[in-house]
């Protein structure tokens, strides 16, 4: 079994520092932020360059380019609406470390980008959504088996396709909550891979719950068998539960300083 | 329906360490299958055999060791320099019993005088091991490592209680080689190669000794702590414990009974000397079949056998 995997989600244009980073080509804060998550243990970075309708094939190549000729090809989550974007970054990317992430796809409007990341011999995030939020259980289950089945007709490795139970928001739909901790049981059940974005549960909460919220909903989840997030890897708490959760099953061996590593 | 071959293949390999400089240099590492594996992959370096020496008379053994060594008298530089000629190793470990603040206690400036006279007269790689005084093995150890800078030696080994002081003379300050040792307890010896990173050591200058016990006292928790350390180190690909592993089985298997026993003490028992060989031998090729990557015998005929056994496997 392998351990959980760690996705960095700390490179977004909703950051003002990035977004201005990438509007006037300035690699440093980019640099500064990737640093920080590879050094706090993230996997894999994601790399979401927004909307990006007019020059977003040149912003991709650009970041991806740099990002991994700067940390030793890390491998990357290419995340932006503009599928033309996503291809173009798949063409500079460097493989040695991991394929890259097509983040993402749904059961929707974007269901294409399974194809595209079938193409690309890429690996793809699958939203199990497909107009807002998913009715139900049985809703959110019928999306995960059409995009597998929409994957295995293109020919990918369901290994390739991570599926995002979307997580929600406490603060307001706290009743949603053990829903998505059963859809992860499912998900693991089926033998497949998952992911998703988990401060989601936390929006809106004051500042000094959120680590604690994310901290416990990250167990939850992994006791439920999800196999990787999107998180902010300099939560320390966060980090330290999700080593803590890799020492508990077994897919790393204890030592003293494990939580150093 | 046809025969259809499987192969384990895994994430991890194990690091390439170098003992030694010039022709008798050699590498051990760089598996990544279960020993000796070599229809899974990549089986790496072949599995190494030193034979221990002394700086006490080979007469503090035995008198069968006595005999056998006899033409060096009680020179250590010469019963070294016997042993690689007569014997051919792959490295020597001159092992300082006589440190001991509890026995001879001879002082560091005089076991210093030894292993540089020893590592003058031979061309194969050197491992410097203790008393088991760990305050008194360091001091010699980083004087040692000092004197014989360039010789690209082995310390066997740094430990949980010195592994600050070894470890920093040995490998930072005169860029020698670490051995680690944890006395079969998995968890210390991915924490021990935690530390030594920590404190600046590269990967390419640690091995294991992860602990040894003869067979039939308590081998089994040595198989089981390779087996599992191979499994994070190759499986898991845990970069912590992909160092290779030494192991010493003649510091234990000389001093059980099997090994001991003389034959006016146990008559049924047979020759002396050949049990103390077959003790060597079996625990000898468990450890190199278990993960080994070295391993250090005292009698020459284990080295003979040992060494066959590894080239019909390898």
């Amino acid at each position: 079994m392998d351990k959980f995997m760690v996705i960095g989600e700390r490179i977004h244009c909703i950051s003002p520092a990035i977004r201005s980073a990438i509007a006037e080509r300035n690699l440093e804060p980019i640099f500064k932020r990737a640093k920080e998550q590879l050094d706090a243990g993230a996997h894999y970075l994601d790399v979401n360059i927004g909307p990006a309708e007019k020059d977003g094939e040149e912003v991709m190549q650009w970041i991806v380019q740099a990002i991994q000729n700067e940390f030793d090809n890390v491998p990357l989550v290419l995340d932006t609406a503009n599928k033309k974007a996503i291809e173009a970054g798949i063409k500079v990317y460097n493989r040695s470390k991991g394929k890259p992430i097509v983040n993402s796809a749904d059961a929707g409007d974007r269901i294409d980008n399974i194809n595209l990341a079938a193409a690309n011999d890429a690996m793809t995030i699958a939203l199990c959504a497909k107009e807002g939020i998913p009715r139900d259980n049985d809703e959110r289950m019928m999306f995960c088996q059409e995009m597998l089945e929409r994957g295995m007709e293109a020919g990918m490795d369901p290994e390739d396709m991570l599926f995002d139970p979307l997580f929600l928001v406490v603060k307001g739909m706290q009743e949603k909550q053990v829903e998505v901790l059963e859809a992860i049981a499912m998900i693991s059940e089926m033998g497949l891979k998952s992911t998703g974005g988990l401060s989601n549960i936390s929006n809106g909460a004051p500042k000094e719950l959120r680590p604690t919220m994310d901290a416990v909903m990250i167990a939850m989840s992994i006791q439920s068998g999800l196999t990787s997030a999107i998180v902010n890897p300099c939560d320390k708490l966060l980090m330290d539960t999700i080593k803590t959760c890799d020492i508990i099953l077994g897919k790393t061996l204890y030592a003293d300083s494990y939580l150093e590593l | 329906m046809g025969y259809k071959k499987t192969v384990k293949k895994y994430n991890g390999t194990i690091n390439k360490v170098t003992l030694g400089t010039g022709e008798k240099a050699f590498e051990i590492g760089g598996r990544n299958v279960m020993p000796f594996y070599k229809f899974d992959g990549e089986a790496g370096e072949q599995a190494k055999v030193g034979i221990e020496i002394s700086d006490e008379p080979a007469s503090s053994w035995s008198e069968a060791f006595a005999e056998l060594y006899k033409e060096a008298g009680d020179d250590t530089a010469a019963w070294a320099k016997l042993v690689e000629e007569k014997y051919a190793p792959d490295f020597i470990c001159l092992r300082f019993d006589g440190a001991d603040p509890n026995g001879k206690n001879k002082s560091v400036e005089e076991c210093v005088e030894v292993a540089k006279k020893v590592a003058d007269e031979i061309s194969v790689p050197l491992v410097v091991a203790g008393s088991k005084n760990d305050e008194k093995d360091s001091e010699v150890f980083q004087k040692i490592a000092e004197a014989l800078q360039g010789k690209n030696i082995l310390i066997l080994s740094a430990k949980e209680e010195n592994y600050k002081a070894v470890g920093a003379a040995g490998a930072l300050a005169y860029n020698q080689k670490i051995s680690a040792e944890s006395s079969v307890d998995i968890n210390l010896a991915k924490q021990l190669n935690i530390l030594l990173g920590q404190l600046g050591v590269k990967k390419e200058s640690v091995i294991m000794d992860i602990g040894s016990a003869a067979v039939g006292y308590g081998f089994e928790y040595v198989t089981s702590t390779m087996d599992r350390i191979l499994l994070a180190s190759l499986g898991q690909n845990d970069d912590t414990l992909q160092m290779p592993i030494i192991t010493p089985i003649s510091f234990d298997v000389w001093s059980v009974k099997e090994a001991l026993a003389t034959e006016a003490d146990e008559p049924a028992w047979g020759n002396q000397i050949e049990r103390g060989i077959h003790m060597e031998v079996s625990t000898a090729v468990s450890c190199l079949v278990s993960g080994s990557d070295a391993v250090i015998v005292r009698h020459p005929k284990s080295l003979e056998t040992v060494k066959k056994f590894i080239e019909k496997l390898s």
